[in-house]
C-alpha cells in the first residue's frame, strides 16, 4: 500500500525559530509508524499541523493523496480520528455522552458507540461520569473518541502517558490490533523508545524539529548489527593492509573496526594480517542497542 | 427533539445536559419576582396609575446590576467544559474554529432570550393582578429589545473571556466590574458613560425620573427612543462579535 500521509517540507517557525524544519513525512498505508523523539522535538506540532490545529509557515501535506487544505481540511480529516496530547473530554457527562457528542458532530449513527466501547473495553463504565474515570480510562475513551466512524488513519500523540504498567500494555496491545484488525494506519508519536520498538512497523526519528530517520522499523535495527573490533600487534598498520586489500575496515575510537560481515570474510581478513606478520590478539564483537543509535543520531539521552 | 437542528448547534445541547445552567437564569428571575414583590408592597394605591410607567423605569437600572453578573456566570458555565476538558483539539478537528464560536454564541444566546421573555411575562404578571396603569405594548416591546441586544453584546465579550480564559474568575471578575461599572455610569458624564457596555440597559430606557425634593414625589415621563443610538449600538455589537471571533479562531489549540 502506498503511502497515505505525505509532508513535503513542512516547516512551523515561532518567530524564526523553526520548531518542524522540512520535514518529509512518508506514512505506507496499513502501518504503526513510530514518530520518536525527545521532549521537545515536534512531534506534537506536526502531528497538529497534520490536523489543521496549527498552521504550517510552510509545505504541503497530503493525506490519503489528497492534498489538505482550509476548504477540504474537514472532509479528508472524517476520514482521521485523533488523540492529541491530553485526551479531551466532558468530566460533567459519562462517557456515552462524551461519545453521543462526537457521534453527533461525526454524523456518526449512535449504534456505532457500542463497538468502540467494545473495541476499547470500556462497555462497563459508559454511564459512569468522565470525571471519575482514571487517566487509562480517559484514554481509552479517547481512542474510543477517536475510532468513531471507521477512521482510515488514527493519530495518537503520546497515548500511554501518565499510565501506569498496566494501562500502557492494555494500550499498546489495543493498538498493535487496529491494522490488523480494521485496516487502519496509525501515526504514534512516543518519546519511549521501546514503546515504538513494541509496536511500530516503521519509524520516523525527529530531532530539535528535523527527521533524522525515517524507515521502516527492520532498517532501524539493521543499524543496530555489530562491529568487530580488532586488537592486533599493530593496529596501525593492520587497518593499512586491510583498507589496500579492500576489506571495508574505520579507524574510529583509536581502534581498529571491521563492519560485520559473512564468517569467510572474516577469515579473510584475519588470514590476510596473520600472513602480513601482524598478530592477532583480540576479536570483539559488539552490538548496538536501539539506545545507541538512537543517541547516535539525536545526540540525546532517551527515556527506556 | 432537537434533531432539526444543524449537528452542531445539536452537539452544543448534548454538551450541557447535567450542567444545570438554566439554573442561572432562573435564578436571577426568581430575585426580580421577589424584588417586585417588594416594590409593590411599598407603593400606595394611586401609584399603580403609573404602575408600568415605575418598573420601565427602575428594571433597566437593576438590569445594569444584576444582568451583567447573570451572564458572566451563564458564559462561564458553558465555556468552561471546553477549557477543563480541553477539547478544542478534538473538537477542531471535526468543526470550523469560527462555527465552534457561532454555535457556542447561539446557546449561551437562548438563555437570555429565556431571560427576556421571562422578565416580560413578570411584568405583565405584576401588571395584571394589581392593575397597573400606563401599558404601552411599544414601550414593553422596546424595553424586551433592548434587554436583549444588550445582554447579546455584553455575553459576546463574556463568552471569548470564558473560552480563552484558563480561569474562570477572571471573566467573573469583569462581570462583577461590570455590574458596579453599568450603575455607576448613569452618574457619569454622558461622553464618559457613553463608552460603558454594561450601563446601555439605562440608556436605551423610555421612561425619566423627576424626584422632588420638597415634595418627595416622584414623577416619571416618557423619553424618545433613541434609535440613533440604538443601531450604531448594534452596529457595535456587531463589530465585537467579528472582532471577539477573529480573536478566538486565530488561537492555536
Amino acid at each position: 500500500m502506498g503511502p497515505v500521509i505525505v509532508t513535503d517540507s513542512l516547516t512551523k517557525k515561532y518567530k524564526a525559530k523553526a520548531v518542524v524544519d522540512q520535514i518529509d513525512l512518508r506514512i505506507p498505508g496499513g502501518s504503526i509508524y513510530g514518530f520518536l523523539g525527545p521532549n521537545g522535538a515536534g512531534k506534537s506540532t506536526t502531528l497538529k499541523m497534520l490536523l489543521g490545529l496549527v498552521k504550517p509557515t510552510e509545505g504541503q501535506i497530503q493525506i490519503l493523496g489528497k492534498e489538505i487544505n482550509s476548504k477540504n481540511r474537514l472532509a479528508i480529516l472524517s476520514e482521521t480520528g485523533s488523540l492529541i496530547e491530553a485526551p479531551a473530554y466532558y468530566g460533567h457527562l459519562s462517557g456515552k455522552e462524551n461519545l453521543q457528542i462526537i457521534c453527533t458532530l461525526k454524523n456518526v449513527p449512535e449504534k456505532e458507540i457500542q463497538r468502540v466501547l467494545h473495541i476499547v473495553r470500556m462497555e462497563e463504565q459508559q454511564t459512569k461520569k468522565v470525571s471519575q474515570y482514571s487517566l487509562g480510562m480517559k484514554q481509552r475513551l479517547g481512542l474510543a473518541a477517536a475510532l468513531l466512524g471507521n477512521p482510515r488513519i488514527l493519530l495518537l500523540d503520546e497515548p500511554t502517558n501518565g499510565l501506569d504498567p498496566a494501562g500502557i500494555q492494555e494500550m499498546r496491545e489495543l493498538i498493535c490490533s487496529l491494522p490488523a484488525s480494521f485496516g487502519i494506519t496509525v501515526l504514534i508519536s512516543s518519546h519511549l523508545l521501546s514503546e515504538i520498538d513494541q509496536m511500530a512497523t516503521h519509524v520516523g526519528i525527529i530531532n530539535q524539529g528535523q527527521l533524522i530517520f525515517q524507515d521502516s522499523l527492520n532498517v532501524l535495527h539493521e543499524h543496530s548489527r555489530g562491529r568487530l573490533y580488532l586488537h592486533t600487534s599493530d593496529d596501525q598498520a593492520a587497518f593499512r593492509q586491510l583498507k589496500n586489500s579492500g576489506i571495508p575496515a574505520q579507524w574510529r575510537d583509536g581502534r581498529l573496526s571491521l563492519r560485520l560481515m559473512e564468517d569467510s570474510r572474516i577469515m579473510r581478513a584475519v588470514a590476510l594480517l596473520v600472513n602480513s606478520g601482524i598478530g592477532i590478539l583480540r576479536l570483539e564483537q559488539q552490538q548496538m542497542s536501539l539506545e545507541d543509535i538512537f543517541l547516535q543520531l539525536t545526540g540525546k539521552q532517551v527515556s527506556l | 427533539m432537537t434533531e432539526f437542528l444543524s449537528p452542531q448547534v445539536r452537539a452544543e445541547h448534548q454538551k450541557v445536559k447535567h450542567t444545570k445552567a438554566l439554573l442561572v437564569p432562573l435564578g436571577f428571575l426568581g430575585f426580580y419576582f421577589l424584588w417586585t414583590m417588594w416594590q409593590i408592597s411599598s407603593m400606595k394605591p394611586d401609584e399603580f396609575r403609573t404602575g408600568y410607567t415605575m418598573l420601565f423605569y427602575q428594571l433597566p437600572v437593576m438590569n445594569a446590576i444584576l444582568l451583567p453578573l447573570m451572564i458572566s456566570v451563564t458564559a462561564s458555565r458553558i465555556c468552561d467544559m471546553e477549557v477543563k476538558g480541553d477539547t478544542l483539539k478534538l473538537l477542531y478537528t471535526v468543526q470550523k474554529p469560527g462555527s465552534f464560536f457561532d454555535c457556542k454564541y447561539l446557546n449561551g444566546f437562548r438563555y437570555l432570550v429565556f431571560f427576556t421573555f421571562g422578565q416580560g411575562l413578570l411584568i405583565l404578571f405584576f401588571g395584571s393582578i394589581k392593575k397597573f396603569g400606563g401599558f404601552r405594548a411599544g414601550d414593553f416591546f422596546l424595553y424586551l429589545l433592548t434587554v436583549l441586544t444588550v445582554s447579546a453584546v455584553i455575553l459576546i465579550i463574556q463568552q471569548t473571556l470564558s473560552l480563552l480564559s484558563e480561569n474562570q474568575l477572571f471573566p467573573l471578575g469583569i462581570g462583577i466590574a461590570g455590574s458596579f461599572l453599568g450603575l455607576f455610569s448613569m452618574f457619569f458624564p454622558a461622553p464618559v458613560a457613553r463608552f460603558v457596555l454594561w450601563g446601555y440597559y439605562a440608556v436605551f430606557s423610555t421612561v425619566g425620573m423627576d424626584w422632588n425634593k420638597d415634595t418627595r414625589i416622584i414623577h416619571y415621563y416618557e423619553i424618545p427612543f433613541p434609535t440613533r443610538k440604538f443601531i450604531l449600538f448594534l452596529a457595535f455589537g456587531i463589530f465585537i462579535f467579528l472582532l471577539c471571533r477573529i480573536v478566538f479562531t486565530k488561537k492555536e489549540v
